[in-house]
C-alpha cells in the first residue's frame, strides 16, 4: 500500500472529527471544509509522526480548532465589528426561537437524532462570541483561562459568554432544570 | 446568579452538547484533499515553502544565507575604513555619503520637531492629540456608516 493510499485511509477516519470541530466553531460549510483540507495537508506534511500516534486525534483537534479561530479572527472580525455596531446582536435570547413539532413535551417525543439536530441548530444559530467559547468549553475540553488566552479577551468575559451562551442554548432547546438535574 | 442553578444548567448543557455525534464530512472533502496533495507533490521542491524542503538543503541554504550576510558585513566595514584604496570603493563610498547626508537631515528634522513640541507645552500637545484623535474616530464611524449603507442587504444575508 503507497503512502498516499495510507494517508486516504487515516483521512477517512478522521475526517469527521476534524470536519465537526470546525464546522462547530465557523458555522459555515465552505470554510469548515477549507480549513479541514488545510488541517489534513499539514497533517500530510508530517504523516510520518502521526502515524501510529495515540495523541494524533488531540493533534487534528487542536490544529483544526487554531486554524478556525485564525479563520475566524482573520476573515471575520471585521465583518462582526460592523454588524454589531449596528444591529446589536449579542444576546442570543432574543434572536429567533427554532421550530418544535410538537411544543407540549419535547423530550420525549423527538428522536435521538432529531433532537441531535435540534441542538446542533440551536448551537450554530448562537453569536460567535457565545457559541465558540462554550464549544471550546464542552466539545473541546479547554479550561475558562486556557479559552480566554486563545481568544485574547479577559477571563471574566469568557465567563460571561459561556453563561449567557447556556442560557441561549436552554430558551431555544427549551430545557427545565429540576432539583435533580434531569430534563424534561 | 444562583450557584445551584448555574452548576445544574453547565451540566445539562454538557449533556446535551457532548451527545452530539459528529457531523459527517461531505463525502467529496476526501477527493478534494488527495488532489490538494497530488498538485503539492507536482511542485518542485524548490518553489514549496522553505520548511518542506529536504533537511540538507534546508541546511546548506542556511548556512549560505549566514555566509553572505557575514560577507556583507566584512564587506561594509572594509569600505568604511579603507575607502581610499581604490577608485572603485571611492564611487562606492560615494553612494553611502548619500545615505549619510539623508540620515543627518532626518536626524536634524527629528531634533527640530523635538523642539518644537517641547516649546509647545502640554496643553496644546493634548489639543493636538485629541483633534487627531477626533479625526480618527470621525473616519471610522463615516466609514463603518458608509459599509453598513452600501453592504446591507448582503450582511443581512449571511447573518440569517
Amino acid at each position: 500500500m503507497t503512502n498516499a493510499q495510507q494517508f486516504e485511509i487515516f483521512m477517512r477516519n478522521y475526517q469527521n472529527m476534524v470536519f465537526s470541530t470546525a464546522m462547530r466553531l465557523l458555522t459555515n460549510q465552505s470554510e469548515a471544509e477549507d480549513v479541514t483540507q488545510e488541517v489534513f495537508l499539514r497533517a500530510y506534511e508530517r504523516f510520518g509522526e502521526l502515524q501510529g500516534s495515540p495523541t494524533v486525534g488531540g493533534w487534528l483537534k487542536t490544529v483544526a480548532t487554531n486554524l478556525s479561530l485564525n479563520h475566524l479572527s482573520r476573515y471575520r472580525s471585521r465583518w462582526t465589528f460592523f454588524s454589531e455596531i449596528f444591529t446589536g446582536d449579542t444576546d442570543a435570547g432574543d434572536g429567533p426561537e427554532m421550530e418544535f413539532a410538537d411544543e407540549s413535551n419535547v423530550g420525549e417525543k423527538l428522536e435521538a437524532r432529531d433532537r441531535h439536530e435540534l441542538v446542533e441548530r440551536a448551537l450554530q444559530k448562537l453569536p460567535t462570541a457565545q457559541r465558540v467559547p462554550l464549544v471550546l468549553y464542552h466539545l473541546e475540553g479547554l479550561r475558562y483561562d486556557e479559552i480566554a488566552e486563545k481568544l485574547g479577551v479577559s477571563l471574566g468575559k469568557v465567563k460571561t459568554d459561556i453563561s449567557r451562551g447556556r442560557e441561549a442554548l436552554r430558551k431555544k432547546l427549551r430545557l427545565t432544570l429540576e432539583p435533580e438535574n434531569s430534563l424534561t | 446568579m444562583n450557584p445551584d442553578y448555574d452548576k445544574q444548567l453547565e451540566a445539562a448543557i454538557s449533556r446535551e452538547l457532548k451527545a452530539l455525534p459528529e457531523l459527517a464530512a461531505p463525502g467529496a472533502l476526501a477527493n478534494r484533499v488527495m488532489a490538494a496533495i497530488g498538485q503539492r507533490a507536482r511542485v518542485p521542491w524548490y518553489r514549496r515553502s522553505w520548511q518542506t524542503w529536504p533537511l540538507a538543503l534546508q541546511g546548506v541554504l542556511l548556512v549560505g544565507l549566514l555566509a553572505a550576510f557575514a560577507l556583507l558585513c566584512f564587506g561594509g566595514w572594509q569600505l568604511a575604513h579603507f575607502t581610499m584604496l581604490t577608485p572603485a570603493a571611492r564611487e562606492v563610498s560615494g553612494w553611502f555619503s548619500l545615505v549619510n547626508a539623508v540620515w543627518n537631515a532626518a536626524n536634524t528634522l527629528a531634533t527640530a520637531l523635538g523642539l518644537a513640541f517641547r516649546s509647545l507645552g502640554p496643553a496644546v500637545i493634548t489639543g493636538i492629540a485629541v483633534m487627531l484623535l477626533a479625526s480618527y474616530a470621525a473616519c471610522v464611524g463615516l466609514g463603518t456608516v458608509y459599509w453598513r449603507l452600501a453592504f446591507c442587504a448582503s450582511l443581512k444575508e449571511r447573518q440569517l
